[in-house]
């Protein structure tokens, strides 16, 4: 693929929407991530005290 | 990972050993023979190093006092042609031109090292009252003797922008990837020497490492793939490797997203191109914002560096060169915290986040061939693309740790002493790796032909996803973990 190729797909794309299984990688990594994260907070803070 | 050359030679014909087990050897080799100086043959100890100076003549020496007697550039001399006659021997084992290579790495090395030692003048790298006296100077840059970093880097930046021939010339010798590899694998004996003197502030980074994990994999991903869908049009077989490349761990990470979800290899190329660009910009500013800002919170500056920075090679130096930084402040104030605990804080963090590449790969290759590229059963994705993607130079690193530690627990205090002392040995090739891997990243950043590429849109995506949101996010989880928790003073 030459550099002019690449450029001209990057600027003229089309758009794809995001597909349900999409939505759920998104949204299901952020509201583990969040949660994880206060538990391993929380216990930072027991092992802290 | 910081290597473009990861992506092109994913294509390439496969050697029996892959660079990531090479680095694994080349850094056991030199751990092993700093191991030996605890017995009574010393191996490494003539190996050179650089001092603060005024008259260069007087810039380098061997690193042990028991080889004074050494002129320091000889002993330079004879460091270099060790690091030929080992690399040579990497490059032949990759099945690669060792002649091309060793005429790449007599310039590079030279080169980089040169800019190193150019980061000791005393105008640059002196920082306390006492290092303006003992000098005789009356300003200094006060970057210390680690801002030959910096230089390192600025040259490569230099030939990569203004002299692009020579940089296609050393080409063969900018070997990023290995270099910090290489560097990792030394590091893990360094960072458990210091670790033993301290286990609970040991173990509370470790339990920061299993966090940056989180933010890396579950929440900046997710955000850089949403902005760079929905904000800004992309496709999936650009925005997967993109918020790899730009949430976890840089080139390695994009690589393996793009294998996982069947993309063109040149996405990966162009993407790897952008973050190593990035990560230039970034060890150039946020050390110093770190010094300004968090010199009195060492460690949130240390994860904050594990997390902002991509790339394993600018995120450890970034780290390598907080602690040098924030370390002289403190200094200058007073305080002596113990050296050692910032960057071996920012690379638990990375190499952390690096363990986990492997497995996200994996689930990204499950989604993609099971539901958005559905694929017949045979080229679905398998369980053994978890150990195929996992990087192995992180066992390098477990294990020079793991011994490291069994011997600083185990040994009495005189032999703890040695031990320091062998470990430094190794720790001064980790250096020289360091500075050969700025240098090369240098080399491989010219802004102008990833421009020319097209890469404008991309690095929109990324210009917005790291300053508008992962820097900030780092550091207010690096703050939740670890502020008020301080590195151990010297002494």
């Amino acid at each position: 693929m030459s550099q002019n190729d690449l450029r001209k797909e990057l600027e003229q794309a089309p758009r794809e929407p995001l597909l349900p299984i999409e939505k759920k990688l998104i949204l299901g990594s952020l509201i583990t991530g969040f949660v994880l994260l206060g538990v391993l907070l929380l216990l930072n803070r027991f092992l802290g005290s | 990972m910081t290597d473009t050359t990861a992506a092109r030679t994913q294509t390439a014909t496969v050697p029996t050993l892959t660079e990531d087990w090479l680095s694994v050897v080349v850094g056991l080799l030199f751990f092993v023979l700093a191991l030996v100086s605890l017995g009574t043959v010393d191996l490494l100890g003539w190996a050179a190093t650089t001092k603060i100076w005024t008259d260069p003549t007087h810039a380098l020496a061997p690193f042990s006092k028991s080889f004074s007697g050494l002129n320091g550039l000889a002993a330079l001399v004879a460091t270099f042609l060790l690091l030929l006659g080992v690399l040579s021997a990497t490059v032949a084992a990759l099945r690669q031109d060792i002649g091309r290579f060793a005429i790449a790495f007599t310039a590079t090395f030279w080169l980089a090292y040169a800019a190193w030692a150019l980061g000791s003048y005393a105008h640059f790298a002196a920082v306390t009252p006492a290092d303006f006296k003992k000098y005789g100077i009356g300003w200094s840059l006060r970057l210390t003797n680690e801002g030959g970093y910096i230089v390192a880097l600025i040259l490569g930046l230099i030939i990569a922008n203004f002299f692009p021939r020579l940089a296609a010339w050393l080409e063969a010798a900018i070997r990023p990837e290995l270099y910090i590899k290489i560097a990792i694998v030394i590091l893990g004996g360094f960072i458990a020497v210091t670790a033993a003197g301290k286990l609970n502030l040991a173990s509370s980074v470790f339990l920061r490492g299993i966090a940056a994990i989180i933010e890396a994999y579950l929440i900046y991903w997710a955000v850089v793939y949403y902005v760079a869908r929905q904000w800004f049009g992309f496709g999936r077989e650009w925005a997967a490797p993109l918020a790899s490349g730009i949430s976890i761990c840089g080139v390695a990470a994009s690589i393996a997203t793009g294998g996982a979800i069947r993309a063109r290899p040149q996405v990966a190329v162009l993407v790897s191109s952008l973050v190593v660009v990035f990560a230039v910009v970034e060890v150039l500013v946020l050390p110093f914002l770190a010094q300004t800002f968090l010199a009195h919170e060492p460690l949130v500056a240390a994860a904050w560096m594990g997390l902002a920075v991509k790339t394993d090679g600018a995120a450890v130096a970034a780290g390598n060169i907080t602690e040098s930084l924030i370390l002289a402040k403190s200094a200058a104030e007073g305080v002596h915290y113990q050296p050692g605990w910032i960057l071996g804080t920012t690379t638990t963090i990375k190499v952390f986040i690096d363990i986990f590449i492997g497995i996200w790969a994996f689930i990204l290759a499950h989604i993609w061939t099971t539901y958005i590229n559905v694929t017949a059963p045979g080229g679905r994705a398998k369980l053994a693309e978890i150990y195929e993607r996992f990087p192995k130079f992180v066992f390098g690193f477990v294990l020079t740790f793991v011994i490291g530690l069994a011997l600083a627990l185990s040994l009495g205090k005189s032999q703890a002493t040695q031990l320091t002392s062998a470990i430094g040995e190794a720790n001064n090739f980790r250096v020289i790796f360091f500075v050969l891997t700025f240098f090369s990243i240098g080399v491989l950043s010219n802004f102008r032909k990833l421009w020319e590429e097209g890469i404008g849109k991309l690095a929109a995506v990324y210009i917005v996803s790291l300053f508008g949101f992962i820097i900030w996010v780092g550091f207010v989880i690096s703050w939740l973990f670890f502020h008020g928790v301080k590195p151990p003073l010297a002494g």
